[in-house]
């Protein structure tokens, strides 16, 4: 389940009044979510949650729903 | 002394078999690291292979594959075929598979490709290439799903140095690309060269996160160290686009001496990398950071070194290129050990920039072979300081575009090719100022409007016909971004709003990022004389009144 702050955080990076980002949304699907702007959308979320995520965590991300998964797990830090 | 691929391979690893000839990165630390002798081991065996399933000298095998340990044996190994491999970029999630084929039919009539040389995954995808009408290709091979067999038993093939050796295509977004034949002569010719003017020496490491259908992929990272018997170090360009920190880190751990990215690469590593990431990575080894495939900006180097000074970087690290595939790689290039020379210019120094005031960065000089003037309108030359084109006179120059005559005539000239690129001369530097042409350059990567255009044509709400699509500096990123201005009969809020996220996603279906959709009222876009929507005029329309 993506939470309204994530996709809030994801959308105003991208520039976007809204889109439906569920679990296995992937990047590709996303207007403006492309491999360029991808690190400037977790940066975004890491500003807003106060993390820093590590490179390969980075990596393994295969949709919005890891992405929320990766944000709880570093959170609940 | 005329040579070929594989006989400077093949010395190489007779010379250095146990020396590491390229080293395979992975972040998760697995990296594959082939030695000199294994390495052309597999390549004979995939050769092997090739044989056994049709593949013959002459023959073009066109490789769509990820980063992947066993890629190097098997381009390697096309070449002991006696083939001609032409790397190609592997479609990404978001590029529509129809789309995708239908750039790879178009690409592949253009080219004459006979071979499809892929990953199982994308098998279903490119299957009915073998198949369709008019397709040159014979075949489409999954290496990675066979045995390659026992080196040894392959004919050898015989080229002669003046024969192709490799296939390079434009970048672009359909079969539009223009494919560029390169002999063996002017590869290895023109990688020697090039050495020279950077000063390199036997033991330094090549480190490279560019993709391999790139030309600075292909010539500058991977073909130069292989004919020099160099190590490169290659990361996968999607992880390093993820974690941009991979590229120092792989630096600072193998020692690598010199590496080539695009302006946007510079501002990336400079706003993108956390300094707890840095933790133990040092940078003072390095003898050159090459920018090099889009106009090099004197802001993104200067950020650079700022960001990365306390790591060792210096300014005479830095370092610029001006290169093209048609003269296989570079034309000019900055001395090494001394930061590229930068000069303001407030006049008219490019028709495209006309009263622009700007720093602007030297490319450097000609390299050994190459020769270059700067020509106006009526191809008369320009005396230094005054911009015009580009035209480029080259001992490792392409023939001809393969099979596309029309586009040859067009660029090779009494011997001159002209790139289509403004720039000028100073203190006996070249810089480069603008483009005579419309292509958008997005981190490197060239795209034609045209293909833009096409893909918007046609959605609801869009006059027929009424679109342009170019592209725009922006400064944050150290590279441009793509703009749409279109015409509309909507006024409402909502559906201009819905009508603009349509133009996006229409984009995203040939892979292509639209930052900005104008959409502007009937009549408002301007033509050219010629009658046709003239994308610079309403380019620089849409940015005067941005700017009031």
């Amino acid at each position: 389940m993506i939470t309204d702050r994530l996709k809030r955080t994801i959308l105003l990076q991208l520039g976007l009044d809204d889109f439906d980002l569920r679990d296995d949304t992937v990047a590709g699907e996303v207007p403006g979510w492309d491999s360029l702007s991808h690190v400037t959308v977790v940066s975004a979320v890491e500003s807003e949650y106060g993390v820093r995520f590590k490179t390969l965590d980075l990596l393994k991300l295969r949709n919005v729903g890891d992405l929320q998964a990766l944000v709880d797990r570093y959170a609940a830090k | 002394m005329s040579d070929v691929l594989w006989r400077r391979w093949t010395r190489n690893a007779e010379k250095f078999p146990d020396r590491d000839a390229i080293v395979h990165w992975r972040a998760d630390g697995c990296s594959r690291r082939w030695r000199w002798s294994e390495l052309l081991a597999d390549a004979r065996r995939a050769a092997v292979y090739l044989r056994s399933q049709g593949v013959r000298p002459g023959q073009v095998c066109a490789l769509i594959v990820r980063h992947h340990p066993q890629f190097y044996p098997l381009y390697m190994g096309v070449v002991a075929a006696g083939a001609l491999p032409a790397v190609l970029a592997y479609p990404n999630a978001r590029l529509h598979p129809d789309k995708f084929v239908e750039g790879l039919a178009g690409m592949t009539r253009r080219s004459g490709l006979d071979w499809i040389l892929t990953e199982a995954s994308l098998e279903p995808v490119v299957g009915t290439l073998a198949t369709g009408a008019g397709s040159t290709v014979k075949g489409v091979l999954l290496p990675f799903e066979s045995a390659w067999g026992e080196p040894g038993d392959v004919p050898p093939a015989r080229p002669n140095s003046s024969d192709p050796c490799l296939l390079q295509h434009s970048s672009g977004t359909t079969g539009l690309q223009k494919a560029v034949a390169l002999s063996h002569d002017a590869v290895l010719g023109h990688v020697d060269a090039y050495a020279e003017s950077l000063g390199l020496s036997p033991e330094d490491k090549v480190v490279s996160w560019l993709p391999l259908y790139h030309d600075m992929g292909m010539i500058a990272a991977f073909q130069l160290p292989l004919a020099l018997g160099l190590t490169l170090v290659q990361l996968d360009p999607f992880e390093w686009v993820t974690a941009p920190v991979l590229l120092l880190q792989a630096i600072s751990q193998e020692r690598g001496a010199i590496t080539w990215m695009p302006n946007f690469a510079f501002n990336l590593l400079a706003d993108r990398v956390h300094e707890e990431e840095l933790d133990g990575v040092r940078l003072d080894a390095m003898k050159l950071f090459v920018n090099c495939s889009e106009p090099v900006r004197s802001d993104s180097l200067r950020r650079f070194l700022d960001r990365f000074s306390h790591l060792g970087v210096r300014s005479e690290q830095l370092s610029a290129c001006y290169a093209m595939a048609e003269t296989t790689f570079a034309a000019t290039q900055t001395a090494p050990g001394v930061a590229p020379v930068t000069v303001a210019v407030d006049g008219p120094a490019s028709p495209a920039n006309r009263g622009t005031p700007r720093k602007w960065v030297s490319s450097g000089k000609p390299i050994r072979g190459c020769e270059l003037k700067v020509v106006d309108e009526a191809g008369v030359q320009r005396p230094d300081g005054q911009a015009g084109e580009i035209l480029i006179r080259s001992q490792w120059m392409f023939s001809e575009y393969r099979n596309n005559a029309e586009d040859t005539r067009r660029a090779l000239r009494d011997g001159w090719y002209y790139t289509g690129d403004y720039g000028f001369t100073a203190q006996g530097e070249w810089f480069v100022v603008g483009r005579k042409k419309d292509i958008i350059v997005v981190a490197g990567n060239n795209l034609f409007p045209e293909d833009i255009e096409d893909a918007l044509i046609g959605l609801p709400g869009i006059l027929p016909g009424r679109v342009v699509a170019f592209g725009v500096e922006n400064e944050a990123s150290g590279t441009e971004e793509v703009c749409v201005a279109a015409e509309t009969e909507l006024e409402g809020e909502p559906e201009r709003k819905a009508l603009q996220l349509e133009v996006r996603k229409a984009a995203m279906r040939i892979d292509v990022t639209i930052s900005r959709v104008y959409l502007v009222p009937p009549r408002w876009l301007i033509k050219s004389s010629a009658g046709k929507l003239s994308r610079k005029a309403n380019r620089q329309r849409i940015l005067d009144a941005g700017s009031k």
